[in-house]
């Protein structure tokens, strides 16, 4: 049996008063969360060393300002830190980290994560006009009943990997009636133990309730068909991708955010990329007009090659894309296929080797068949 | 130069298809090779720079789209930023588009060598996301908004935009103050001057009444402008309301991405130098109590506007490109003018004028002196 922990408050405190009492009793250094920081309630990932500030914490908040994976890879990228940091973020935040930690962008040294069961979250515009604010009681109770807000990140309504896998400690928020009442955290590993020992509530044995999770994962997996047999529809071979992909404005945007995609310098921007002169002059001998700057599809199809087999379908790109392409879920969509073929969730084990790095001799049979 | 003189062209359908006609028959004389413009592209839901060298495919081009999806100077950048290959290529483009392209060349981007900045004058562009909510009645909103040279509907930056006829490149297409069913092309340059000269036109009428139209509207907006800025500034002014100004700004550099002139390949707000260790960014928020994460927002928009602001020609890419709806267009052209106005210089007036700040005046350097006593 897994241990869990009651606190007798509701969920929202519960957690606070869990980061506060980590922070507090020199558990941990820094916290990690969401955080209102500013006069006109903007959200934005932050790093807390004063309980005080916890006031304004909102580790929960229906939003992504930007993927905590990625932002956890940056914290630790150059060494962790001497002492332990607690982190909340998102299961899928968290899957985009060990990604980038079995890319070597990152460690878990002196981490101790927190997760949840996710309900999802809004667009960024959302947040931006300030509707987040006005919808947060309404998705509260989509959580509760374990169903689907209605305007959440379109990956989000189709996502089926909502419940945390490496986390040392889990909220359990999706389908549990009494979120308001009390606040149940799972413990899932030593470290979780040890972290909440002397934390005021009860301590039980118990295991989180699958069941409700399933049945919001199969209204999930119903979205995510329709999500997917849209796609399908207009990407019609290399007509559909230009179809799709024609208005795209060579921002990068979508990799910039991506917690997957972190070379410093992609290779569609570097010099190797470049169009000489002789290059247009070359390409005028097969067509009569090139798009300037040239590769736009190109990028795509890069960008789906080298990080489709860890996407984690957080939606972060379509958030930025100013021309709304349904960028989030043609990588979902490619993700899951290539995932599939290799058995492979990305960030469900870090242990676990990225496919396309090892080597197995039979594959290479298969490839000479 | 004569500048107090031009060509009139006789409208056909339509003043676009007049300027592809002029287009065709200059490729066919061999004035030029290949044509950069923009073409609708196959979906219909945006436009883009196409290098045409086909002259079928330029019946399909847009000398004046609705939209700016892509800023034209980064288009010529990229045909020639490794030099000007052989052909001779015609840009069409609006005027901050070409200005773009002038302060490219100053900083080593551009090769202008084998190419010809054409202009046109410019009622501004829809907003991207207001042309994507709908394509076709855009397009029809935008056809009704130049015929009545109405900014409305456009880009808040395009509304306050005072040189929307600007003249720099080398031809410039006016169609404001012309009679009815034609418009003036200006010449700007030697290179423009023999273009016309091989396509037999000659540049002898008076185009007083273009120049007149122009002066007004300019200084109207110049108006506009300035109310604009002032009232931004008090909007936005202070460390406070600043960093509340860019509190929602997630780091995502899209501005930075889409800006012409910030051309670095790789921008040192993304290079190593700006990732810490981690004991650093704790000490960071011991000494506050908490920081964002990751820090340093609010000093990229500063750093940005300290190495662009003064080639900063206000197009309004980056605004159109903020995920979270940051006035940066607005922002950046208020502090664009006001260093600009430093050293009385106009970014992409004239390839002729340096960029102040890599140009080196010996009287600057005992400015400084006196400043420091």
């Amino acid at each position: 049996m897994a241990k869990a922990l009651k606190i007798n408050k509701n969920t929202e405190q519960g957690i606070l008063e869990f980061l506060r009492f980590l922070l507090e009793n020199n558990k941990v250094k820094g916290v990690f969360t969401l955080k209102k920081i500013s006069k006109d309630g903007a959200v934005a990932y932050s790093l807390i060393t004063n309980p005080d500030e916890l006031n304004d914490a909102v580790p929960f908040y229906p939003l992504m300002p930007v993927n905590g994976g990625k932002l956890l890879s940056r914290f630790t990228l150059k060494g962790s830190a001497k002492k332990p940091v607690v982190a909340v973020v998102k299961p899928c935040e968290l899957r985009g980290f060990v990604e980038l930690i079995k890319r070597e962008q990152g460690s878990l040294e002196n981490l101790f994560i927190i997760s949840f069961t996710c309900g999802g979250v809004y667009p960024l515009k959302m947040a931006v006009d300030g509707t987040i604010e006005k919808n947060l009681s309404k998705y509260w109770d989509t959580v509760k009943k374990g169903e689907i807000s209605a305007d959440l990140r379109s990956a989000c309504r189709g996502c089926t990997e909502f419940t945390p896998y490496t986390a040392d400690i889990t909220f359990d928020l999706i389908g549990n009636n009494d979120l308001d009442k009390k606040c149940v955290v799972f413990l899932n590993t030593k470290k979780g133990e040890e972290f909440a020992k002397g934390m005021k509530g009860e301590f039980l044995n118990k295991e989180l309730d699958r069941k409700e999770l399933e049945k919001l994962k199969s209204k999930r997996e119903v979205e995510k068909k329709k999500l997917f047999d849209d796609i399908e529809v207009k990407e019609k071979g290399i007509d559909g991708l230009i179809e799709i992909f024609g208005k795209c404005i060579g921002c990068h945007g979508c990799s910039k955010v991506c917690p997957i995609c972190y070379c410093k310098l992609c290779g569609f921007e570097s010099s190797d990329f470049e169009y000489r002169p002789s290059n247009y002059e070359a390409d005028f001998r097969k067509r009569g007009g090139i798009r300037v700057p040239p590769r736009t599809l190109f990028y795509h199809l890069g960008r789906l090659d080298h990080i489709s087999i860890s996407c984690v379908g957080c939606g972060s790109c379509e958030d930025v894309c100013p021309v709304d392409i349904p960028i989030s879920i043609i990588f979902k969509k490619v993700g899951e296929s290539v995932q599939k073929m290799f058995d492979y969730i990305p960030g469900k084990n870090v242990e676990e080797d990225i496919p396309l790095i090892t080597f197995k001799e039979e594959e290479f049979a298969e490839v000479e068949e | 130069m004569n500048e107090s003189k031009g060509a009139v062209i006789p409208v056909k359908s339509s003043i676009k298809k007049t300027i592809i006609d002029l287009l065709e028959k200059a490729v066919d004389k061999g004035v030029f090779d290949a044509v950069v413009i923009p073409l609708r592209v196959p979906a219909g839901d945006s436009f883009a720079y196409v290098l045409v060298k086909d002259k079928s495919l330029l019946k399909d081009a847009f000398p004046l789209p609705p939209v700016m999806f892509i800023q034209g100077a980064k288009a010529v950048s990229s045909v020639t930023r490794l030099g000007e290959g052989n052909m001779k290529i015609a840009a069409i483009m609006r005027p901050c588009e070409i200005r773009t392209a002038l302060e490219l060349a100053k900083l080593g981007q551009t090769n202008l060598e084998n190419m010809t900045l054409i202009s046109i004058d410019c009622p501004g562009v829809l907003p991207t996301s207001d042309f994507l909510s709908d394509p076709e009645k855009s397009m029809k909103l935008f056809d009704a908004a130049v015929k009545n040279w109405d900014d409305k509907i456009m880009r808040p930056v395009c509304q306050i935009c005072d040189k929307s006829s600007m003249v720099s490149g080398d031809l410039h297409i006016g169609t404001l103050g012309a009679k009815k069913d034609t418009f003036f092309i200006i010449s700007n340059s030697q290179k423009g001057n023999d273009v016309m000269d091989k396509l037999g036109i000659a540049l002898k009428e008076n185009i007083g009444s273009w120049q007149a139209k122009v002066k007004n509207i300019s200084e109207e907006k110049k108006k506009k402008r300035n109310k604009a800025h002032k009232d931004l500034k008090s909007k936005i002014g202070g460390i406070d309301n600043l960093l509340d100004t860019f509190s929602q700004c997630i780091n995502c550099h899209n501005c930075m991405r889409v800006c012409p002139v910030c051309f670095c390949r790789l921008c040192y707000f993304d290079s190593d130098k700006v990732k810490h260790l981690s004991e650093d960014y704790l000490q960071r928020a011991e000494s506050k109590g908490s920081i964002r994460f990751l820090p340093d927002t609010t000093l990229f928009q500063m750093g940005r506007m300290m190495h662009m602001s003064l080639s900063c020609v206000s197009c309004g890419a980056c605004e159109d490109v903020c995920p979270v709806s940051i006035p940066v267009a607005q922002i950046f052209s208020m502090v664009a003018d006001e260093t600009q106005g430093l050293f009385d210089y106009v970014s992409g007036r004239s390839l002729d004028e340096p960029i102040p700040l890599i140009a080196y005046k010996e009287e600057e350097l005992h400015e400084m002196e006196d400043a420091n006593g």
